[in-house]
């Protein structure tokens, strides 16, 4: 997130509306984990197997949109020109919004700890309304710490800060799709 | 006159009489005294053999400094005296402690992982969000292997920092030495244009290990990207993960100490990956050193680009009339420079006022700081060598 908006040159507007569609897709997958939690049941997040290649796949999508990120970042260049459309916030509404959303429900999906036992405690819930209801203020007790980063598009103002963003984006992509391989390898990844 | 022509010259200029360089050289001989034999020191002959060996190469090195008004070529051979002393006594204490230069998981949980200067940049976030400490080592010294714990680090480094800057990249790293050892090793650089670009390397590195450290509550660095872990200690790898984390380890090591400088002549591995150096170059502001390009006296013949061991001068800086971010004080450009027009500087004084002074207490302060922390490796390292030879 931060490495993406480091990468365009937006002002306060688009970055707000970059961050909303990110957030809305992530409430998106939120709400849509949630209401299958509630309907599998604790049994299959329980289970361990299947949650691993899943967790696996999951990781190696978003390596590979970080660095199709980062590859379409490419043609950004000074303060004057515009930025590729893939890209450029500012310019593309439907494909920001895609790229911002698609975002978003990937590291939405990821199945970190956290997120883990709040979907089994969606799951223990019994009902999809409070199942949902349950993910929807796990969801805004989590969002609080993106609203910060609306202003970080601000700070690209230079190619450094540009390059710099996309090296990240693929140093990050990289750790994801390691960790991605090692858990669709199904070896023994932990402990 | 008839003195000054039996004595040697280094470059282009007279070198300072024997005398001279003595008395310039006594604080760091007393201090190397005090460092080296205090009371409730080491003991033991093997000890008190490389505590002297140690003070005398410390002592002889600054005094040539002193002597020749040359900074580089004696600095590089402290630095990479650290970098190959620095393995060879730590790995004989963990193999002495532990029996494996693997960290087993055990031992971290257990919180005796060594600390070592490279994760602090990582635990700044994590530590003011939560008040927690991402590292599984021990705040207070005694927890680690090395003795030295997070807490001693830390305040260590501040310390250094906020009187020589960068300079620790040159003066401190017990990293830096062995890359800086492999690029002495060529005559001449097999690849001469490097794109800029890769200059931006650290900063990526280090925007992704603290973004990655926040988001996980690990020390990232640590566990996936520092080279020197193929010469330290690594990750014992009983899983998948653990295989790679090393495969990593080994990769970096192998390509950015050791191919990379041999084919390059620079230190490629702090100028393109290293996010400590970066995270130092923000730090540099608090001190009063720094290098400064005399445009009175410039004619831009490349020779301080070429001498840089970190691409710390480019042509846009040396019309700027001072180096990059990245540089780190060793001083390779001053002594490159046959013009004298790059100069020690300190800041708030005029640029070509006294550039030898400059050099003078910033050596001082940097030179003291070797003789305690580089020192005390490389007496760490000539005791274990001796150990082995007794």
């Amino acid at each position: 997130m931060v490495p993406s908006l480091l990468t365009e040159r937006a002002g306060l507007r688009p970055n707000a509306r970059f961050l909303s569609a990110f957030l809305g897709a992530r409430l998106l997958g939120y709400l849509l984990f949630a209401a299958v939690a509630s309907e599998i049941g604790a049994l299959a997040l329980k289970l361990p197997a299947p949650r691993v290649p899943l967790m696996g796949g999951v990781d190696v999508l978003l390596a590979c949109m970080l660095v199709w990120y980062a590859y379409s970042a490419r043609h950004i260049c000074g303060q004057a020109c515009s930025g590729s459309k893939l890209v450029n916030i500012s310019t593309s509404r439907d494909r920001r919004a895609g790229r911002a959303a698609a975002l978003g429900l990937l590291t939405g999906l990821s199945l970190c700890p956290p997120f883990v036992v709040a979907g089994i405690r969606a799951a223990q819930l019994g009902s999809v309304v409070q199942a949902l209801l349950f993910f929807i203020f796990f969801f805004v007790g989590t969002s609080v710490w993106f609203v910060p980063f609306v202003g970080l598009g601000c700070v690209a103002r230079n190619q450094a800060v540009i390059m710099v963003a996309r090296m990240t984006m693929v140093l990050v992509a990289l750790y994801y799709l390691s960790l991605g391989i090692a858990m669709l390898i199904g070896r023994k990844v932990y402990g | 006159m008839a003195s000054n022509a039996c004595m040697p010259r280094f470059g282009n200029e007279a070198p300072r009489s024997a005398g001279r360089a003595v008395l310039l050289t006594l604080p760091i001989l007393l201090w190397s005294l005090l460092m080296f034999f205090h009371p409730g020191g080491n003991t033991g002959r093997l000890w008190l053999i490389a505590d002297g060996i140690t003070a005398v190469f410390m002592t002889t090195l600054f005094f040539m400094m002193m002597r020749t008004r040359r900074t580089y070529r004696w600095r590089r051979w402290f630095f990479v005296s650290v970098g190959v002393l620095f393995p060879i006594g730590f790995i004989h204490n963990v193999m002495a402690m532990r029996g494996t230069m693997g960290i087993p998981i055990e031992e971290m949980i257990a919180g005796r992982t060594p600390f070592c200067f490279m994760p602090i940049p990582l635990l700044i976030l994590p530590a003011a969000f939560t008040r927690t400490i991402v590292f599984p080592g021990s705040i207070l010294p005694g927890g680690g292997m090395s003795g030295s714990g997070i807490a001693s680090m830390v305040g260590l480094w501040l310390a250094i920092t906020l009187v020589i800057g960068k300079g620790w990249c040159s003066y401190a790293c017990f990293f830096g030495g062995i890359e800086e050892g492999v690029a002495a090793v060529p005559k001449r650089a097999k690849i001469r244009k490097i794109d800029p670009r890769w200059r931006l390397g650290p900063w990526a590195v280090l925007m992704a290990m603290v973004l990655l450290s926040l988001g996980l509550f690990e020390s990232a660095y640590c566990m996936w990207l520092c080279p020197f872990k193929a010469v330290s200690e690594y990750v014992a790898a009983r899983n998948t993960v653990g295989l790679i984390q090393n495969g990593i380890f080994m990769l970096l090591f192998g390509g950015l100490v050791i191919a990379l400088p041999l084919l390059t002549k620079k230190r490629t591995q702090c100028s393109f990956f290293c996010p400590f150096g970066a995270f130092q170059s923000i730090f540099n502001k608090a001190s009063i050193f720094e290098i400064k390009i005399d445009q009175t006296l410039c004619k831009p013949c490349a020779l301080c680009q070429t001498a840089c061991p970190t691409m710390s001068l480019s042509n846009e800086s040396i019309a700027r009339g001072e180096t990059l971010m990245s540089c780190m004080k060793c001083g390779a450009c001053v002594d490159a420079c046959p013009r004298k027009a790059a100069v020690w500087h300190i800041k708030g004084t005029e640029v070509a006022g006294k550039p030898e002074r400059a050099r003078l207490m910033f050596l001082y302060a940097a030179w003291a700081m070797a003789v305690m922390f580089g020192g005390s490796i490389i007496a760490q390292g000539i005791a274990t060598i001796l150990h082995f030879l007794a």
